[in-house]
């Protein structure tokens, strides 16, 4: 993001349109970039953002930049046309692929944390960025499984990732609680060993769990233990920018308004409502 | 799915060439969208919880596109669009709301509350099946478990509710 600090922000979805437009504070949004016509009229709402002056970063989720195989000229196309559109400081997407030999999986899935899908994503993300006009954000995703083949580190592979694509980072505190939990590990190691200055943003969201495995919803409250750990991880880096992602069963206004003050209060930046 | 780019019918066997990138995340992403069997080395359970987490989301999304198919299920609406969609990769939501409309059509278990929402879709679209829908240019009249929906030039009205 740019230089100075954005603080708080929200996930922009049509379910929640107004209570976003609502929010006097606010400063920055993400949008699903599959969800905005490169041409066609923008999502009722967002114009009267951007005319508010509100950052708007689109989200790609459909990129499959993890996938062996090369990501789909069109749709780079069309994220590039929505950065354009938004006049949107950068862009963010996923270290994860969606669809493999046609087949769409219809969910973020893991790559192997090996030197074969580390140069798929690298050579994916050049792709990507030759049509960009705006650096791009890599986001690691929450994962109820590994592959069995891992070489590297999760630090190790997401910091090599970030080196050779000179990409910024999406950190999601809520998939790192989430990782961590599902393979017995401490999140605040994986965030002591993160290069945090490359952090552009960070997305914050809810979770449940069920039969023993934590899932990262975006459909339920903001646990305690993601709030202590943006607390955490603005005490040792503060990102320049925090939001709530939320992506249905939305809650009373009150308390989505409620999460955003939690967000402000961990973060140290004010509150937004 | 067949092709080489799924690899021989031995996955893994000693001597082999190592399966390609390519190779592996399409065996994973056949076993979580088509009922295929887990590549060796994986967690069984928690590839089958991420299987599950799956269907249930895209029940979610097929629900927003087709409200009144999922409403016409009520509290068995997440097993049963499960339960049909487990072999069935996604076409996306509005397609596979689609076809399990027309599928559950085709054997008389098309509930009437439902009928109405297939109709007005079969009068505006016309949907081949196998690619995205294209909205009509002439007229059209369709009917789906007692529901019967007339279309003219994009505008449409429900001729006869479903009983």
């Amino acid at each position: 993001m740019a230089d100075d600090a954005y603080g708080v922000g929200i996930g922009w979805r049509p379910e929640i349109s107004g209570f976003v437009a609502g929010l006097p504070g606010l400063r920055f949004a993400e949008v699903v970039a599959e969800s905005v016509h490169a041409h066609g009229d923008l999502p009722e709402g967002l114009p009267q953002l951007l005319d508010r002056g509100v950052t708007v970063v689109p989200h790609g989720v459909r990129l499959s930049l993890g996938g062996a195989e090369p990501v789909e000229p069109e749709r780079v196309t069309h994220l590039a046309a929505v950065a354009e559109r938004l006049g949107a400081p950068l862009v963010s997407e996923h270290i994860a692929f969606v669809r493999a030999a046609g087949v769409e999986a219809g969910h973020l899935l893991p790559i192997p944390r090996s030197r074969e899908a580390i140069d798929a994503v690298v050579a994916n993300v050049a792709r990507t960025r030759r049509e960009l006009s705006v650096p791009i954000a890599l986001e690691p995703i929450a994962a109820l499984f590994d592959w069995p083949d891992n070489e590297l580190s999760e630090a190790d592979f997401l910091t090599e990732i970030l080196d050779r694509t000179d990409a910024l980072l999406l950190l999601d505190v809520a998939n790192v609680y989430a990782n961590a939990r599902n393979r017995g590990e401490d999140p605040l190691e994986l965030l002591g060993k993160l290069p945090l200055d490359r952090v552009a943003y960070v997305h914050v969201a809810g979770g449940a769990e069920h039969q023993g495995l934590y899932h990262d919803t975006h459909t339920d409250a903001v646990p305690r233990a993601v709030l202590d750990l943006v607390a955490e991880l603005c005490a040792r880096h503060r990102p320049p920018a925090l939001m709530l992602e939320r992506d249905g069963d939305y809650p009373p206004a009150g308390e989505l308004r409620a999460e955003l003050d939690a967000i402000a209060a961990a973060s140290g930046y004010p509150a937004i409502t | 799915m067949t092709g080489d780019a799924r690899g021989g019918d031995h996955p893994g066997q000693p001597g082999g060439a190592p399966e390609s990138l390519a190779t592996r995340q399409a065996r994973l992403v056949d076993a979580l969208t088509s009922g295929q069997p887990v590549p060796d080395g994986f967690d069984l359970r928690k590839v089958d919880a991420a299987r599950v987490a799956l269907l249930r989301k895209r029940a979610g999304e097929v629900a927003r596109q087709w409200p009144m198919l999922a409403a016409s299920f009520g509290e068995r609406w997440k097993p049963s669009f499960a339960a049909w969609a487990a072999a069935r990769p996604t076409q996306g939501s509005l397609r596979d709301g689609w076809d399990l409309a027309r599928d559950l059509l085709s054997r008389d278990a098309l509930p009437a509350t439902a009928g109405e929402e297939l109709a007005e879709r079969e009068a505006r679209w016309s949907y081949d099946g196998a690619s995205a829908p294209r909205p009509r240019r002439g007229p059209a009249v369709r009917s789906a478990a007692g529901a019967v929906v007339l279309q003219i030039a994009g505008r449409v009205r429900v001729i006869r509710r479903a009983a």
